[in-house]
């Protein structure tokens, strides 16, 4: 059975929101437990309203979501628990950090799901060791911290409420390298500690073709591809179509083969492209 | 659910109403607000409210919207009513009960009254449906602009800034809010459930990073002003004059009769 | 060419609490007139101070900024080095006062106190020139990341800036977004003859920059034009800047024997660089 489940699901707001939402239409796909999905679309592609019903903070207009089989919403009184089923980081999520200490923040989550102060501590220090939070920042202020190390801490609050599924929005927006491949490392130990399911919306398709097994495409709403990122990344021309793109490095590939080279389909990491050209030349056989 | 603060309450059209400078309105609004209750008799309040109801169709706004607004009010209307029913009794008794007695006068009275609110809030809700918030703050400003000759210059400037920041910043604010509650909820946060002291302490996770938006918002908008070159109102001109048409004229015109009529009307009946 | 902007020997410090802290240390720095730089360099590398410094925003500890001949330093002339030196910022959220987009633009020069017909003229030129004439009737809230920034830049470009100095204006915005803004900043330096000081820490940014400066810890450690700086990718990688996965694999091509340069960012003149570059091996 697939740890997760969208059935059907439509998401209309009502016109009079001043702010601009984005519809979701007829969404159906499923995830299975460990996998990490990546899903790319365009600002406005319904992605964030998407993920916001995984955990319940939307209600589907229409449709359901299955956690382990059963519909969230079968008891809205406990929807709240879900909640810490699955977990959600949000964009900049710096942004959230609000406690006196970093101890004191990342036990926020913990906390909501009523756990004693022993298995909060227990968490803390276990989150804090995966993430690399040294036990001396643990008595600092949140604000203190450098943009990065904010950003780790924000991520290490949802991390301590020990989600089967993690859904992330953006996690490395406005990082530096250095961030970003902290924040990438997080995500992955976490993962692999935990067995857990992850989810990450990303414009960086660079990164996806690195850490993603699967991706979901959306587009006006709607869902126009879901299968494993080889398979997304050769579909060139439709993802084009709607103002996506494959990786830089797939794309200098694509203007090789046009070039008469002898170049395989299915290069997506610098790695590869690497050893690939350099084996290339070696072989001799350059030419398709 | 929420209402977008940008354009208010604001109807779009072309009318005769919208068209008229926004100084003008906001004055005659102030001017028909002291008629309604300068009227002692149902004869000048008829006379007010022909004037507010012929304005109305002016305004070519959909009656609709002028009933939403009302719904919203009908319960002040009826306890009004209630209250006068019973109050000041004078003329014919028509029911006695208790202490309490209802007579023609009363009832007059009632009636009186709750068409006194009605003509007051039909007549502020016209204003807001046929006027921007942006124009209304510009009409503050011109209209308190007199103030500077006794010294107030730099708080009539302020005032105005501060409200054209708040209009700017209102929306995004709530935007913030929003996402702030959505990301303390996906922590497991319960802002819903509680007794009224819990429910307040589950507000700090979210007063406390909005108020820290907020200040980082205010710092950075000040150096973006700076940048600007804006000094504190000193030599600041604007692009959008206010001028006073023809059509504001007739609007004057015409209030000034129908006022003038309301107070022959008193001193006659 | 003449200079615009002339830093001489600046230094800048600033007191967090009870420690100095000294983000710029004699620093040197000429800007030509008409030219399009490119300042790159990772957070904290100083180069957001820098930004403040040349249009007086931030005044130096020690050293001088002066633009046309006129020093930053001067407070009566504070309107007017604001006024040629305009700022861009990060966030375009919290650059826009008016909730109307032509009102926002108006801004700037209804504090030059010019005449409201002036005003006129100079708001819808450049509601044009970034390419936002028809939402000037708009609301901020309802526009794009790239469309607010472009309204940001309008407001500025309102007050007939000689320079246009933007920090990492596009740090906050979506592919498209930042596209956006890039050919925006590009064309008002070819069209309009604006000099810009573009300061970022993404390096394709900087391809059709006239000069790249690479900043570290305060100081200048490279100076020079793009194909020239792109060449030098440890440089880059070293002080914590963004590589294009183009020049990624230029490089390790390069590393692992290729005779092959890397001065190139584009899609299509990598994969010309790289096709070249096999056939040379195969004569």
């Amino acid at each position: 059975m697939s740890i997760l489940e969208v059935k059907n699901l439509t998401h209309t707001y009502d016109g009079n929101t001043p702010f601009m939402h984005d519809a979701v239409k007829n969404v159906n796909f499923s995830i299975e437990k460990g996998e990490i999905v990546g899903i790319i679309g365009h600002t406005g592609s319904g992605k964030s309203t998407l993920v916001q019903h995984l955990n319940g903070l939307l209600k589907p207009t229409s449709g359901e979501i299955l956690l382990d089989g059963k519909n969230i919403w079968d008891d809205p009184k406990k929807i709240r628990s879900i909640r810490s089923r699955v977990g959600l980081v949000f964009q900049y999520p710096e942004y959230q950090l609000f406690e006196d200490t970093v101890y004191k923040d990342i036990a926020f989550g913990p906390k909501n799901m009523g756990l004693s102060e022993n298995e909060i501590a227990k968490r803390i220090s276990e989150i804090s060791e995966l993430v690399g939070i040294k036990p001396e920042y643990l008595d600092k202020s949140p604000f203190d911290l450098s943009g990065g190390e904010k950003r780790r801490v924000a991520i290490a609050g949802v991390m301590a409420m020990q989600p089967e599924i993690i859904v992330f929005d953006e996690p490395v927006a406005g990082l530096d390298p250095r961030g970003r491949a902290d924040v990438v490392q997080m995500i992955s130990d976490y993962r692999n500690k935990y067995n857990a399911t992850v989810l990450i919306i990303s414009h960086n398709m660079e990164d996806m073709a690195l850490i993603a097994d699967r991706l979901i495409v959306m587009n006006k709403g709607e869902m126009v591809l879901f299968d494993t990122t080889e398979n997304v990344f050769k579909q060139y021309e439709l993802l084009k179509s709607i103002g996506l793109n494959v990786p830089m490095v797939t794309q200098v590939m694509l203007s090789l083969k046009e070039k008469g080279l002898n170049i395989p389909d299915d290069i997506f990491t610098v790695d590869r492209a690497v050893d690939y050209l350099l084996t290339l030349i070696k072989g001799g056989n350059y030419n398709a | 659910m929420l209402k977008d603060i940008t354009f208010g309450q604001y109807f779009e059209s072309n009318s005769f109403i919208h068209k008229l400078d926004p100084r003008t309105k906001m004055l005659l609004l102030i001017a028909v607000i002291v008629f309604i209750f300068v009227s002692q008799n149902a004869v000048a309040l008829s006379l007010v409210a022909l004037l507010i109801f012929v304005s109305m169709i002016l305004s070519k706004v959909p009656l609709k919207m002028y009933l939403k607004n009302l719904k919203a009010i009908l319960p002040i209307i009826i306890f009004t009513m209630i209250i006068n029913l019973f109050y000041n009794a004078s003329g014919d008794v028509i029911l006695s009960f208790w202490k309490l007695t209802i007579t023609t006068g009363s009832i007059y009275r009632a009636l009186y009254m709750a068409a006194r609110i009605l003509l007051l809030i039909i007549a502020s809700a016209e204003l807001t449906y046929t006027t921007t918030p942006n124009d209304l703050t510009d009409a503050i400003e011109k209209l308190l602009s007199p103030l500077k000759f006794i010294g107030l210059k730099n708080a009539v400037h302020t005032l105005a800034m501060m409200m054209t920041i708040a209009l700017r910043f209102i929306p995004t604010l709530i935007e913030e809010t929003q996402k702030i509650m959505n990301a303390q909820k996906a922590r497991g946060a319960d802002l819903e459930n509680g007794k009224l002291i819990e429910r307040i302490k589950a507000l700090i996770p979210i007063l406390i990073p909005l108020l820290i938006s907020s200040v980082r918002r205010a710092y950075e908008l000040a150096e973006a002003m700076e940048c600007r070159c804006y000094n504190g109102g000193e030599g600041r001109q604007r692009m959008k004059q206010l001028k006073y048409k023809s059509n504001d004229f007739t609007a004057f015109a015409t209030v000034t009769i129908v006022c003038s009529a309301v107070v022959a009307i008193n001193i006659i009946l | 060419m003449d200079n615009i902007i002339e830093v001489k020997n600046v230094t800048f410090e600033y007191e967090d609490g009870e420690q100095k802290e000294t983000v710029l240390n004699d620093f040197s720095l000429d800007i030509k007139r008409g030219s399009f730089t490119v300042v790159l360099g990772h957070n904290g590398s100083g180069k957001s101070t820098l930004a403040k410094l040349l249009n007086g925003l931030y005044k130096p500890t020690s050293g001088d900024i002066s633009v046309d001949g006129i020093s930053t330093a001067d407070e009566k002339n504070e309107i007017e080095i604001k006024r040629r030196v305009g700022l861009v910022f990060q966030n375009p959220d919290n650059q826009l006062v008016a909730s109307i987009v032509e009102e926002d633009v108006a801004f700037g020069p209804e504090n030059l106190g010019h005449s409201p017909e002036a005003i006129r003229t100079e708001v819808d030129e450049a509601l044009k020139a970034v390419d936002m004439y028809e939402f000037r009737k708009s609301t901020p809230h309802r526009l794009s990341g790239g469309q607010k920034q472009r309204v940001a830049i309008a407001g500025i470009i309102a007050m007939k800036p000689d320079c246009i100095v933007l920090d990492e204006p596009t740090a906050m915005l979506d592919p498209k977004g930042r596209a956006e803004i890039i050919s925006t900043i590009k064309k008002l330096n070819r069209e309009n003859g604006i000099t810009v000081v573009l300061i970022t820490h993404f390096m394709e940014e900087a391809v059709d920059a006239d000069r790249v400066i690479v900043m570290d810890s305060g100081k200048i450690v490279a100076d020079s034009t793009p194909k020239d700086i792109f060449s030098n990718i440890k440089l880059l990688k070293d002080v914590g800047l963004d590589v294009p996965q183009t020049t990624e694999l230029l490089y390790r091509l390069k590393l692992g024997g290729m005779n092959i340069s890397t001065d190139v960012i584009s899609i299509e003149e990598s994969a010309q660089k790289i096709y070249d570059a096999i056939h040379l091996e195969e004569i």
